[in-house]
């Protein structure tokens, strides 16, 4: 018996040596690959958690592309995000924490101005490579060489936004010469608008009026009686998705029909919104960063979305997903190649690298300005065209969401002057 | 001074950013709570318009370092002075509000202080000069001697000041005055019979109050970089500045002390542990039972359990 136990003894002790060896024999091939980690905050609750959600998506359907295909320079990429309630004031303990706390390799910024600007500090004060999602001019205070910012507003973010609108509608035969300017009480839509004014100057147009509602007017009513009392040839509107939904409805209730309406309208652009709106939709000329069109058909756009599409369908987040998810996505993809690029995970030669050279992604070839914003203006300007009714089906394809400007994607022709509300 | 000299320490030797970014939050919750209960705990007026005090601070300070660049030439002389103006403007504002609304009690006095945080929001939204809807860029500098960062000279600034606010909360409870704004809790009427001079303590009280939060507003901007009305003069902040001396205790200045220390340390840690909807379902959750269970706050359930074992 006591021979017995000895010998189980010896068993289990020599066969736990032998797993040791083994394991240490295997452990290198193992543990090599440490994960890459790139780390954010992203507005997950709060009033911004509506786009933030599919951007998070996004960027784990290119953590998942990446990996599938054997991680960046042979290592696995692991996404580290927080949730920064949409509260500036959470955004400098979230990144001070991806950097001291979970060491990440790379940082990249939540969604929307007020919410990259607070991370600005700490990221300068280690000189890393900071991409951005849709900040508007957020580096114009800054100056900080290692920011790139991934919405395609151009060198001159204030007036490239608007700058095909207005060309567009300058070369209109007769030319329009009036028109009225309406933004919304907030930041964006100022900034939009600001920016109107000074296209408005460049090419001749006289501003009959020039007015901003406060976020959360429920009746745009007055405010289109008061711009139609002034008759102008063009409406241009900067105004958030309620604003944006409430000023069409209104519009059309009183037939407010000048030569070319829209400009700077968020929302327009949100499946749920052109599924409410259908028809009434057709003739309107608006900013756009991606429509389904020949022309926009970069390489993996069609891939990414089609996996976006089956994704969102489960957490219900927009169903089609042509506004920021494939700039969420094309943010850490540049990110990804421009490591692969520079070949160095070093943080000075990843920026070089981003600096010096054009990267494909899905949103198409971007090349950085001097300021870290698009070199030059890919700031859509579409016209909602054929639209029958309120099905999906209406704003899945192509023919639907014309790309007018800029010339090298341009997809159709303007129809001129606006045709009447349908 | 012990606690100062540790800070400093500290700043001195441990140079992870993380816990100065996410203690500033905490400190910055310790002076306006102590803030808060002077009007609201030693008063008994409770004020849902703290927002509107912070946001004046904030916006005071941004102002003072956009149009002097005091930094360059003084570094530090530059915080201090930031925090006189940011209180000082706050103080004017509750003295306003002091005057206007003090023979308003009760849930009305609290509507009115709702009031201001929206009209301050609208104010602001409407001076260009204030950044107006598209906000305040305010860059703080990258270096100051004596620190590896700014953040940590930032952070020992916070403990000085919280470490102010609440030798000024318990001055207050226990002077003359503390006992005057207790009288004036308890009863009013009874009060001003018996002589408290009830209507100079009052508006004393919502000076002293509006004064600490201007002051935590003021340190507010070189924290985040960038103002604009909306989230400056936010609910939250009113909310979680009520929400501390409620869950600490609001008869004595342990009360909002401990109150932030352990709501601002939990809210921190929630957020980068918990995924977002549990965060908030934590955080609602304790609220909740602690006035379930503790209606005098921590500080009183203490005072019970000590209390009960001497019995």
């Amino acid at each position: 018996m006591k021979l017995l136990k000895r010998f189980r003894i010896q068993n289990i002790v020599g066969f736990l040596m032998g797993s040791i060896f083994i394991s240490g024999l295997f452990a290198p091939s193992v543990y090599a690959a440490e994960p890459l980690k790139i780390g954010l905050g992203m507005a997950l609750t709060g009033g911004l958690a509506a786009a933030g959600k599919p951007a998070k998506l996004s960027i784990e359907i290119w953590r998942d592309d990446v990996n599938k295909n054997g991680g960046i320079m042979g290592r696995p990429v692991e996404i580290i995000v927080y949730d920064d309630q949409t509260k500036p004031s959470n955004v400098p303990a979230i990144y001070g924490k991806l950097l001291d706390v979970d060491k990440v390799d790379f940082v990249v910024s939540g969604y929307g101005t007020n919410l990259i600007v607070p991370a600005m500090p700490i990221v300068m004060d280690r000189n890393m490579v900071f991409m951005t999602l849709f900040g508007l001019a957020a580096n114009e205070k800054f100056e900080y060489e290692n920011y790139f910012q991934i919405m395609p507003s151009g060198p001159n973010p204030l007036t490239d936004w608007s700058e095909g609108f207005f060309k567009l509608a300058s070369e209109q035969n007769p030319k329009p010469k009036t028109i009225a300017i309406l933004a919304a009480d907030s930041e964006f839509a100022l900034n939009t608008a600001k920016g109107a004014r000074m296209n408005s100057k460049k090419y001749g147009f006289e501003i009959v009026y020039d007015g901003k509602y406060p976020p959360g007017t429920p009746d745009f009513t007055p405010i289109v009686r008061a711009i139609k009392a002034k008759n102008p040839d063009i409406f241009y509107v900067g105004s958030y998705p309620p604003g944006s939904v409430g000023i069409v409805k209104a519009a059309k209730e009183i037939d407010l029909s000048p030569k070319m309406i829209g400009g700077g309208m968020v929302g327009l652009q949100y499946t749920s919104i052109q599924m409410n709106l259908g028809k009434t939709l057709n003739g309107i000329v608006n900013y756009w960063f991606w429509a389904p069109e020949p022309t926009m058909k970069f390489t993996g756009i069609e891939a990414f979305l089609s996996k976006y599409q089956s994704e969102a369908v489960k957490y219900k987040y927009d169903p089609l997903g042509y506004y920021l998810p494939p700039f969420a996505y094309a943010y850490v993809q540049l990110l990804g190649k421009a490591i692969e690029g520079a070949q160095s995970f070093e943080q000075q030669k990843v920026a070089d690298y981003i600096r010096n050279n054009a990267i494909d992604t899905v949103v198409g070839k971007v090349s950085f300005g001097k300021n870290g914003e698009w070199a030059k203006s890919r700031a859509l300007q579409v016209q909602l065209q054929n639209i029958q009714g309120n099905s999906i089906d209406e704003f899945n394809r192509a023919g639907k969401m014309i790309v007018l400007h800029p010339e090298e994607v341009k997809s159709g022709n303007l129809i001129y002057p606006f045709p009447g509300w349908q | 001074m012990l606690l100062f000299l540790g800070a400093f320490l500290i700043t001195q030797n441990f140079h992870n950013q993380y816990y100065y970014l996410a203690a500033f939050t905490v400190l910055q919750y310790i002076i306006l709570s102590q803030g808060w209960n002077i009007l609201g705990g030693y008063t008994g007026y409770v004020n849902f318009g703290t927002g509107a005090f912070f946001g004046v601070g904030a916006y005071t300070s941004a102002m003072i370092v956009k149009t002097f660049k005091i930094g360059k030439s003084a570094p530090f002389l530059e915080l201090p002075i930031l925090f006189i103006a940011g209180g000082l403007v706050a103080a004017l504002l509750g003295l306003g509000l002091g005057y206007l609304t003090m023979r308003i009690k009760g849930i009305y006095f609290s509507i009115s202080t709702l009031a201001l945080a929206f009209v301050t929001v609208t104010i602001i939204l409407n001076i260009d000069a204030l950044g107006g809807a598209t906000g305040l860029y305010i860059i703080r500098p990258r270096k100051i001697p004596f620190f590896t960062n700014y953040m940590e000279f930032l952070f020992l600034v916070m403990v000085a000041l919280s470490i102010f606010a609440v030798a000024f909360a318990r001055y207050i409870e226990n002077s003359w005055i503390g006992r005057g704004l207790s009288a004036v809790r308890d009863d009013e009427d009874a009060a001003e019979c018996t002589g408290v001079p009830v209507l100079k303590l009052k508006v004393f009280a919502t000076m002293a109050s509006s004064t600490l939060m201007g002051v935590a507003g003021a340190a507010y901007p070189y924290f985040v970089t960038f103002l604009e009305p909306i989230s400056t003069v936010s609910l939250d902040v009113g909310v979680n500045s009520l929400a501390m001396p409620l869950i600490g205790g609001t008869s004595t200045w342990a009360g909002p002390l401990v109150g932030a220390v352990l709501l601002g340390i939990i809210q921190q840690i929630a957020l980068v542990t918990l995924s977002p909807e549990y965060s908030l379902l934590v955080i609602g959750i304790l609220l909740v039972s602690f006035v379930i269970l503790a209606p005098e706050g921590i500080v009183g359930l203490f005072r019970k359990f000590r209390a009960s074992l001497k019995k």
